[in-house]
Order: structure tokens, then C-alpha cells, then sequence
């Protein structure tokens, strides 16, 4: 039965059909599915097996991608209420648009993968200030900051990414705290991020989850 | 609706006519233009033309006192002069210099009745919308209530980059950059005023003189690059949702290029950092606040804007959503030219193409691609999610096997998705805004080329237009421009836009926690649900 509703699940993400991928999960519970299951064996797969199939994938497109990490958050938010009790988190992230940068669909597209994970993410919303991102991560003993900018300017500006990368140095956290970078410019100048000095890049919000998880793993071990 | 053939150095060129039409003012539409140095009154002789064939009105007064015996006999006209009749054929011997300028076309300019007979001195004016992409202009005898000539051009600004962001960042980086915007904008104003005043009234240096007003309306960030000032500001989301103004540093610096010594220069004040005055001169153009509540108004140009009428407010916004209807990022995008593909239809043969000017398919301009996309759908060829059922490859699938132009790619329409959900969850959010809901729409006016030639039926099986009736949805192709006329020849004009922009409730959708949410949930294709689903 797992598998027939693995199997509809992910064809109704595949055809970003929210409404049908809703109905298969609602149809699991009533099979007896718990909402455990449904995260962790059906929701879960589907978000590691897109991520693996979005760079193979010649058709895929900007739209589904936003769509599919769209319904992976709405169906894990709604199972975590059910949850029996609070799920295992792998770790935290503070999240935010560059100072000076009010495009926040990147970073929504990385929260919903992360989501679905079972990453914590604190959303500093957009405009967010340097101090700011290191002031909420060392508060919440996150293991990453993740900012999004989708401007030349923003990517490359004096009190984004690069300030951020100073505060850490002076406050002795690098090694507890990683910086991740993602967004337009990053795109067009694959190098941009080291000049930024961030510790990893993704090119879409997708993968974006899986170089997260990495680095939460790697400092988690270390 | 009859054919006007041409014969030109170029070849045979094909235009739609309307009967009663001069051929001189038809052309002026086009790239052939005649050569004319008066506004068609056959004084000046320029415009011949020699008739091939065809039923044309008779040779009038003019046509006998400009053209010799001998030209009449060999079928010499005066193209001002010549009315189409029906189907004709005319050959072009000596066509203007190539211009970067046309005229508008007439279905596209507004009816506008009004006249300033208090004027005495400097009667002339310009109202002039200057778009990312393209610049409109409009000269005016206010004091007759006359529009002498209209011109339609692109923006030189382009070099810099097709979208605002690029040209304030070019502008922000380097001062001389920043010069040169401002430059060629204003350069490219008075290259068509020239044009005018040289083809429509044959006096170019005395008439400048006469000019007594110009009136620019723009989104901000032409606005600033026009002025050479502000770009900053525009980057600095501080400046977003409040009010700001460009305004030239020094007047007599715009007067004395321009050789307009008697020209107030006049930019109504924007709504905030990311809406133009534009967008209040649509507002003019339309009287949408005339209108019922419910009433929606939509600009889709590079940016697009949207205000909502509710009766007692206007909610406005503006979303980066229009440059894939103007063809950017669109494999065979072009903007409205001609060959441009603007209708999709069902055949025998699989599909036919309608093309602007009815030249060979060269690419889509927006409404085309809409209809591509819709008929694509609606066949099972496209599914919901954008993705074709038989995924064409990278040329896309083309409509007409034997044209490559008319292909449709998977990334053209992941373009278009985006695009038409940018603008769904931007009308989305101002009804949420106004506490209202899709059913509570009842009048819909669609500013700017793109709706001129859109099958709103078929925008609307896309989810790219609420669903409305047809007779509530109103076409305003230049808008911008007709707001602009409008304030032109009102002696209380600027206050009217001043009013205006003051009752404006301008949203930055950067700021609405559930845009994005919206964004999201418009990007399937398909039609917008009146009660949107929890």
C-alpha cells in the first residue's frame, strides 16, 4: 500500500498538483497511515528524489520547482500538527534577503525544502541587517546563516554576505556557524561566493536544502 | 479591412488597410515611410508615390498644382493625398530616410475633445510617456484642441539593458553612465519632435519656439535616469513605499538642447519609489475612480502595474511581471512589430498563425504567446504544470513544422508562467487589501499594447486575467499617453494627477507576507478560481 501512495504522491508533485497530492495524503491517513509515515516514508523521498532529479532533468522548470518545495511545506506543516510528538530536528538555520534586498521567493523556495526536512529555520524576513543574522544565530545556536540576494548589489554589497563573513571572524564562530549564499548573481559568476566569503553556494533553492543539511551535518560531527 | 501592396528597394510589402485611409498616413505607421515635409495638406510636394493598381480616391486640387501632366500620365500620386479605396498596389521609388520613428497607429491613440482656447502664445505642447522599452509622443495645438502628429520609438536607454534594475545599477556604478541615460532619453524626445515638426508641419527652429509645455510621464526609474538623479534612492527598499519626486536640476539645461525656449517641463510627481506617474495617467486616461467598486486596471508593459478601484480607495502595485510579454527571455519573443505572431488558431492543417502586418512569422509578441500557450493547453500538448506531455527538446514545439520562428520552448513557457503569476498574485493581494474577492470584480480596463490584440477569453483559460465577462473588460492601448494628452490640454491637469496620486494607497508586494504564497499557487496553468481554494 507504501508504495502505491508513494507512487501517487510523487506523480501528483511531479504534475505540481497540490489539490491531488493533498488527497493522496488525505486517503493515507484514512488508510491508516500516521502523519509520522507520511513525512518521513513519503514526503521526505519525494523532496531527496526531486532535488536528485531537478539538475538530470532537461524539462524541469523554474515554475515546478517552486511548486513542488510549495507542496512539500504545506503537507509537512500539516502532518507536524499531528505528529504524536515534536519530530527529530537535524538542525537550525537563520535565513534572510541581503540588507537592501526585498526579493524573498528564493529564499521561501529554500525554507519549504528545509521544512520538509526537518531543518528549524528561523525567517529573518527580508532587508535583514548583518548584526542581525549573527546577533539570531548565536541566540539560537544555529549552525547556519543562509542569505539570498538577487541583486548585483546586494550579493556583492558592504553589508551583506561579506560583513556578515567579518562579524563572524571577529566574534570567533566560524567554525560553529557557516555561511551559505544563493541567489541570481551567485548564478552568473560561479566564484562570486568565495569573494563574498561564504562557505557554499547553490544554484537553486532545491539543492540549496541539500548543501544546508550537509553543513549542519559536518559541523554536527565536528 | 483592405491590402495596401508596396514596391519598394526593399521588395513587396504587404500592410492591412482601412478604406478612407491615406496611404501617407499608413506608412507613417510603418518603417516605409514617404518622404513629407508638411502634415498632409499636399503643399509640399514630397510624397509621391506612383499608383499600380487599385481603387484610390481621385487625384484632387493639390495633386494638379504639385504634379506635372506627365507625372499624372505615368501614375504619379501624392501619397497624403491618396485614399485606399480597396486592395491597392503603389510603388515606393524614393522612401524617407530610415527613422527609428512611426507614427501610432489610430485604433491605438484615445478620442480626446478638449482644447485650451485661453492659450494666446507658445500653443503648442508634448505629452510624452516614456517607457522602459518604448517612447510615445504626442504633439498638440492646445489651443485648437488638434493633435498635430503622434511618434512611437524605442527607448535609446536599451544599450544600457532591457529591465530598470540594469540601467539603475549601470547609473548607480558610473556618473558618466548616469549622464548617458539621461542623455540619450532626452535626446531621443527631441529627434522625434524634430520628426515631426519636419514631416507634419514643414518648420522645424520657429516652431520649436511655439512649444510651450512638455509633459512627461514615466515609471520612477525613468523618471530618474531622465533626470540623471534618484537612482540610488530606487535601490534602497527605504525608499519603496514612500513618496518621491525627480524633477530637473535646472530646466533652462533641458530648454536650451531641446532649443525650447518657451517650454514649461512638466513631470507629474510618481505615487512612490516602484509606481510611476504612468500609472496616474492611466488612472486619467481610463476614469477608472469613475467606475464602479470592483473596478481593476492593469498596465502591462516591462513592469507591470495594477490599481483597484473599491469605491472608496485606489490600491496600487506594480510587479516585474511584463517582460515576457514584450518578448524578453522568450526564444521567439519579439515586441508588437510586424511578423510578429499576435492570434493562434485551429486549422485543418494543425494551427494557423496571425501575424501583425501580415508579414512571415518571425516570433510572438505577448499576446500571441498567451494564445500559443492557451491553444497548447487546451490540446493536450501542455499540461497544468507547464510541462509538455511529449517534451519537444530544446527548439521548442513549433506550430507551423516548416517555421522555427513559431516554436513555443518548455523555458518560454516557464517564462510565461511566471510572468502571468506575478500578475495574478499581485491582483490577488490588492483584493485582499480592498477585503474583497475575485467575484466582486465588475469592470476590468487592460492598459498598454499587449491587451490591444490579447484574446481575453483565452488570457483567462490561463489564469493570466480574472475570470469577468467579456463586455465589463475595456481595451486602452496608450494609455499612459492618453493621460498624458489629457493633462496636456487641461488647465488644471497636474492637479488632477496631484489629486490623484494622493488618494493612492501604493503597496510594495516585497512587504505582504503571502505574496509570495499567491505567486506560488497562480503559476499552474489554468483559470483563476473565483472562490480560491483554502
Amino acid at each position: 500500500m507504501l508504495e502505491r501512495i508513494v507512487k501517487a504522491y510523487n506523480e501528483a508533485v511531479f504534475e505540481t498538483d497540490k489539490e491531488a497530492a493533498f488527497e493522496v495524503v488525505e486517503a493515507a491517513l484514512a488508510g491508516g497511515l500516521t502523519a509520522e509515515d507520511i513525512v518521513f516514508k513519503v514526503v521526505i523521498p519525494a523532496v531527496e528524489e526531486m532535488m536528485s532529479n531537478i539538475t538530470k532533468d532537461p524539462d524541469a522548470n523554474l515554475a515546478q520547482h517552486f511548486m513542488t518545495a510549495q507542496i512539500a511545506a504545506e503537507v509537512t506543516e500539516k502532518m507536524l500538527l499531528s505528529f504524536k510528538q515534536p519530530p527529530e530536528i537535524i538542525g537550525k538555520v537563520v535565513m534572510g534577503t541581503a540588507h537592501g534586498d526585498l526579493h524573498s521567493l528564493g529564499k521561501r523556495i529554500v525554507m519549504g525544502c528545509l521544512k520538509a526536512l526537518m531543518v528549524d529555520v528561523v525567517d529573518l524576513g527580508v532587508n535583514v541587517p548583518a548584526e542581525r543574522f549573527v546577533d539570531v544565530a548565536q541566540a539560537e545556536n544555529a549552525q547556519v546563516i543562509a542569505i539570498s540576494a538577487m541583486m548585483v548589489h546586494t550579493a556583492t554589497g558592504e553589508n551583506g554576505a561579506s560583513k556578515v563573513r567579518r562579524i563572524l571572524h571577529e566574534r570567533g564562530l566560524e567554525d560553529r556557524i557557516k555561511l551559505v549564499v544563493g541567489g541570481a548573481p551567485y548564478r552568473f559568476d560561479d566564484g562570486l561566493y568565495q569573494t563574498v566569503g561564504a562557505d557554499a553556494w547553490a544554484a537553486d533553492g532545491v539543492n540549496a536544502g541539500r548543501i544546508i543539511v550537509d553543513l549542519i551535518r559536518g559541523i554536527k560531527k565536528s | 479591412m483592405s491590402v495596401l501592396l508596396v514596391s519598394s528597394a526593399t521588395g513587396l510589402h504587404r500592410l492591412p488597410a482601412s478604406d478612407g485611409q491615406s496611404v501617407r498616413d499608413l506608412l507613417d505607421t510603418t518603417a516605409l515611410r514617404v518622404r513629407a515635409a508638411c502634415g498632409g495638406s499636399g503643399t509640399c510636394g514630397a510624397c509621391s508615390v506612383r499608383l499600380i493598381a487599385g481603387e484610390v480616391s481621385p487625384p484632387t486640387v493639390a495633386e494638379y498644382l504639385k504634379l506635372t501632366p506627365e507625372e499624372r500620365a505615368a501614375g504619379q500620386r501624392l501619397a497624403c493625398q491618396l485614399r485606399i479605396q480597396g486592395d491597392v498596389h503603389i510603388e515606393l521609388e524614393h522612401p524617407a530616410p530610415p527613422s527609428a520613428w512611426k507614427s501610432i497607429v489610430p485604433e491605438n491613440l484615445a478620442e480626446i475633445t478638449a482644447c485650451r482656447p485661453e492659450l494666446s502664445a507658445h500653443r503648442y505642447g508634448l505629452a510624452v510617456d516614456l517607457g522602459t522599452t518604448h517612447i510615445r509622443l504626442a504633439l498638440w495645438d492646445r489651443r485648437a484642441g488638434k493633435r498635430i502628429a503622434t511618434r512611437r520609438g524605442a527607448n535609446p536607454q536599451g544599450s544600457f539593458g532591457a529591465d530598470v534594475l540594469n540601467r539603475l545599477e549601470a547609473a548607480r556604478a558610473h556618473p558618466e553612465h548616469a549622464a548617458e541615460l539621461a542623455a540619450s532619453a532626452r535626446e531621443a524626445i527631441m529627434h522625434a519632435v524634430r520628426d515631426i515638426l519636419a514631416r507634419d508641419i514643414g518648420e522645424v527652429t520657429p516652431m520649436l519656439a511655439e512649444i510651450g509645455e512638455v509633459l512627461i510621464v514615466g515609471n520612477t526609474a525613468m523618471l530618474a535616469l531622465l533626470t540623471g538623479q534618484g537612482g540610488d534612492a530606487l535601490l534602497d527598499p527605504a525608499y519603496w513605499q514612500k513618496k518621491v519626486d525627480f524633477q530637473p536640476a535646472d530646466r533652462s539645461a533641458w530648454q536650451q538642447p531641446w532649443h525650447l525656449p518657451n517650454a514649461r517641463i512638466v513631470l507629474p510627481g510618481p505615487v512612490a519609489g516602484f509606481v510611476g506617474s504612468d500609472l496616474v495617467a492611466d488612472l486619467v486616461a481610463t476614469g477608472l475612480v469613475d467606475g464602479p467598486p470592483g473596478s481593476l486596471l492593469l498596465d502591462v508593459g516591462t513592469n507591470t502595474e495594477i490599481a483597484l478601484w473599491d469605491g472608496a480607495c485606489l490600491h496600487v502595485t506594480s510587479v516585474p511581471g511584463g517582460p515576457a510579454f514584450e518578448g524578453v527571455g522568450i526564444r521567439h519573443g519579439m515586441p508588437a512589430e510586424p511578423g510578429a505572431i499576435y492570434r493562434v488558431s485551429r486549422s485543418d492543417a494543425g494551427y494557423a498563425c496571425a501575424t501583425l502586418a501580415g508579414e512571415t512569422a518571425r516570433g510572438f509578441c505577448g499576446s500571441g504567446l498567451t494564445d500559443a500557450i492557451a491553444v497548447l493547453l487546451a490540446d493536450g500538448r501542455l499540461k497544468p504544470s507547464g510541462r509538455f506531455v511529449v517534451s519537444p527538446g530544446p527548439e521548442g514545439y513549433a506550430l507551423d513544422p516548416a517555421n522555427p520562428a513559431t516554436a513555443i520552448t518548455g523555458i518560454d513557457v516557464d517564462a510565461f508562467q511566471r510572468a502571468k503569476a506575478a500578475i495574478a498574485a499581485a491582483m490577488e493581494v490588492l483584493l485582499r487589501q480592498a477585503g474583497m474577492g475575485w467575484g466582486e470584480l465588475r469592470r476590468l480596463c487592460i492598459c498598454g499594447a499587449f491587451g490591444h490584440t490579447l484574446d481575453v477569453g483565452r488570457a483567462q483559460s490561463l489564469g493570466l486575467l480574472p475570470p469577468i465577462a467579456a463586455q465589463d473588460v475595456e481595451l486602452h492601448a496608450d494609455a499612459s499617453l492618453a493621460g498624458g494628452e489629457r493633462a496636456l490640454l487641461s488647465p488644471n491637469g497636474a492637479q488632477r494627477f496631484a489629486a490623484l496620486t494622493d488618494t493612492i494607497k501604493a503597496i510594495n508586494l516585497s512587504l505582504i507576507a503571502d505574496y509570495d504564497e499567491a505567486y506560488i499557487n497562480h503559476l499552474r496553468l489554468r483559470p483563476i478560481a473565483v472562490a480560491p481554494s483554502p
